[in-house]
């Protein structure tokens, strides 16, 4: 400890810089992380000036965004957001966004609790690694080399173009991923609660109920943030499962009318902007769980 | 008196309707795409079984071939670009401690926006008229620079691969940031009261110790460059000439433009393989190599 003590000071003589006063030295360790402020906030302008850019063409005409690039729009109206909104359907596409996504994310969760809970806790301790391993199977097969089986699959179940295709295909995409972080909360609760309950006379699905999922709110959070974003932004299955203009999502729906107004700029970036703005908005207020919840996913890796 | 815990209907019940879905729409289309692959079938008509012939003339695919390769150009990029960029801007924001979290925020946004909207976003950008790439370009004198960035068939990747790294960068450099700053504060102090600057902390300390989450930025970037695709079919959907083709637009396609199922399957088989073997590969890499220990 004490040794420790004399190179402490003995490093102190030898590094810091003669008799200084303590207020230069913070100015000189502020200096020193100037230059890294600096770098940050070029590298965090460039990186969100396309959405500036976008914001600001959306207030423009079309002919001010060729001719007035850098200037501010003339005025900030809204005709753009208008023509966007009654052409581009935005509304309804959002709408069933919303509730494709939300119903495969309660699915997903109200099934991969379930089977966490008997997988993690309940008494079938060969059968239940099984069950678990070849649930993570899941995890090494992309999607996206199944498309078109599944696609047969969608339309030999009379499932094409209903949202319930969407639906079952996002909540079973889903699963393996859930599972795997459900069950890693749930085996690590401590066995004394659930005891409790079992002398208080409670079945398996009241431990569950009352119990474990009560205590495995935190990875409820986050598998379903995870989740949800992974739904509400996917795009080809949707693409391919949906044919009826009505029944779009807002990602397809959104690439279509990127296909007819190519050109047209100004609703185009209205449009956009619209998209964005509620999961920004979202962003805004739930920045940690959302960042905790879609970095969850990578532990799979 | 755990006989709760041993209830086998119970059991059964919270484990059946997910395997159920699970069996239905993952195990059984997997069969099914390795059945379809030995078939030549259009959807229509009978299938005839064609032995190994699909995955023979997928060897010999010109168009597959192609596009194989610019999976790799997705791979190439970001373990050349992406990665040595996003462990400089984590290094930097694990050094401040002022604002971090906000410059943690900003990195992430572009990563909540959909890939499809980010598509379109960066078509709006790479816009040769008034797009705001070309426009910047213009505004600093290099008009001549100006490009039809997505229409120009030598371009057009390079404007893919941007566009996709904008996207990506901001989630590894939250993972990478993470590792950072779980490195214990002791090592870091250690390394300091020895006198270490803050270059030599950084090249002594920390890049060794977050050697792996290295790895998982390596696993993440094969797995999602090999199967690449909605920014690829929204912005250029392989075009210009197939120059931007990626395999799973390929596998698209051939699948449901020109109805070929069973070539289509053979192609997500070859992709999934593909996948499996250079995950397999770098994990049998990584098992050899010391665990990082604190």
């Amino acid at each position: 400890m004490a040794k420790t003590l004399q190179s402490l000071s003995s490093a102190e003589e030898r590094y810091s810089p003669a008799p200084t006063s303590s207020r230069s030295l913070w100015y000189k360790m502020r200096q020193k992380r100037l230059p890294f402020h600096f770098a940050l906030l070029i590298y965090i302008v460039v990186t969100l000036f396309p959405l500036v850019w976008l914001l600001l063409s959306s207030f423009k005409t079309n002919r001010e965004i060729t001719v007035n690039t850098w200037a501010l729009p003339k005025a900030f109206n809204l005709d753009n957001y208008r023509a966007a909104w009654e052409s581009a359907n935005i509304g309804g596409y959002a709408f069933n966004s919303l509730y494709i996504t939300i119903v495969s994310c309660l699915l997903t969760l109200a099934l991969a609790a379930a089977t966490s809970f008997a997988l993690a806790r309940m008494k079938f301790r060969s059968l239940s690694k099984g069950v678990y391993s070849f649930i993570l199977l899941g995890l090494l097969v992309p999607s996206s080399a199944l498309f078109i089986p599944l696609y047969r699959l969608v339309n030999d179940l009379h499932l094409y173009d209903k949202h319930w295709s969407l639906i079952l295909v996002y909540c079973t995409y889903a699963l393996p991923i859930t599972v795997f972080i459900l069950h890693a909360f749930m085996i690590s609760i401590p066995g004394e609660l659930e005891e409790a309950g079992i002398m208080d006379g409670l079945s398996a699905a009241g431990l569950f109920v009352r119990i474990i999922l009560p205590l495995s709110m935190p990875s409820l959070v986050t598998v379903t943030i995870l989740n949800f974003i992974g739904n509400w932004n996917e795009y080809i299955l949707s693409q391919l499962f949906i044919s009826s203009e009505a029944k779009r999502t807002l990602t397809t729906g959104m690439a279509t009318f990127n296909d007819g107004y190519r050109t047209n700029f100004a609703s185009l970036s209205a449009a956009v902007i619209m998209s964005i703005i509620p999961v920004l908005a979202v962003y805004l207020f739930l920045q940690r769980q959302i960042i905790a919840g879609m970095t969850a996913g990578s532990v799979k890796g | 008196m755990n006989k709760a815990l041993r209830n086998p209907w119970i059991y059964a019940a919270f484990i059946a309707p997910t395997l159920a879905l699970y069996v239905l729409f993952f195990l059984y289309p997997v069969f099914q795409s390795l059945y379809y692959g030995f078939y030549q079938w259009d959807g229509i008509t009978d299938k005839v079984f064609i032995g190994l012939d699909n995955f023979t003339r997928l060897l010999h695919d010109k168009v597959f071939e192609k596009a194989f390769w610019n999976n790799m150009y997705f791979l190439i990029f970001s373990l050349v670009v992406n990665i040595p960029l996003v462990i400089v801007i984590s290094v930097l924001i694990s050094k401040v401690n002022r604002l971090r979290s906000f410059y943690k925020s900003a990195v992430f946004v572009p990563v909540v926006i959909s890939t499809s909207t980010v598509a379109i976003l960066f078509g709006v950008l790479y816009n040769y008229e008034s797009g705001m790439i070309n426009q910047v370009l213009r505004s600093v004198g290099l008009d001549s620079w100006a490009q039809e960035w997505l229409s120009d068939p030598k371009l057009a990747m390079l404007s893919l691969l941007l566009a996709n790294a904008w996207q990506n960068i901001g989630f590894f450099i939250v993972l990478c940031l993470a590792a950072i700053l779980n490195i214990p504060r002791e090592i870091v102090e250690a390394a300091n009261i020895d006198g270490a600057t803050s270059w030599r902390e950084t090249r002594l300390i920390t890049l060794p110790l977050i050697r792996p989450v290295m790895f998982v930025m390596l696993l993440l970037s094969v797995s999602g460059t090999m199967k690449v695709l909605d920014i690829v079919q929204i912005m250029t959907n392989g075009g210009p000439f197939q120059s931007t083709e990626v395999m799973s637009t390929y596998m698209l396609k051939v699948g449901f433009r020109s109805g070929e199922l069973g070539y289509g399957s053979a192609i997500g088989v070859a992709m999934f393989i593909i996948i499996l073997m250079m995950t397999g590969i770098l994990q049998l890499i990584s098992r050899r190599r010391e665990e990082v220990r604190y």
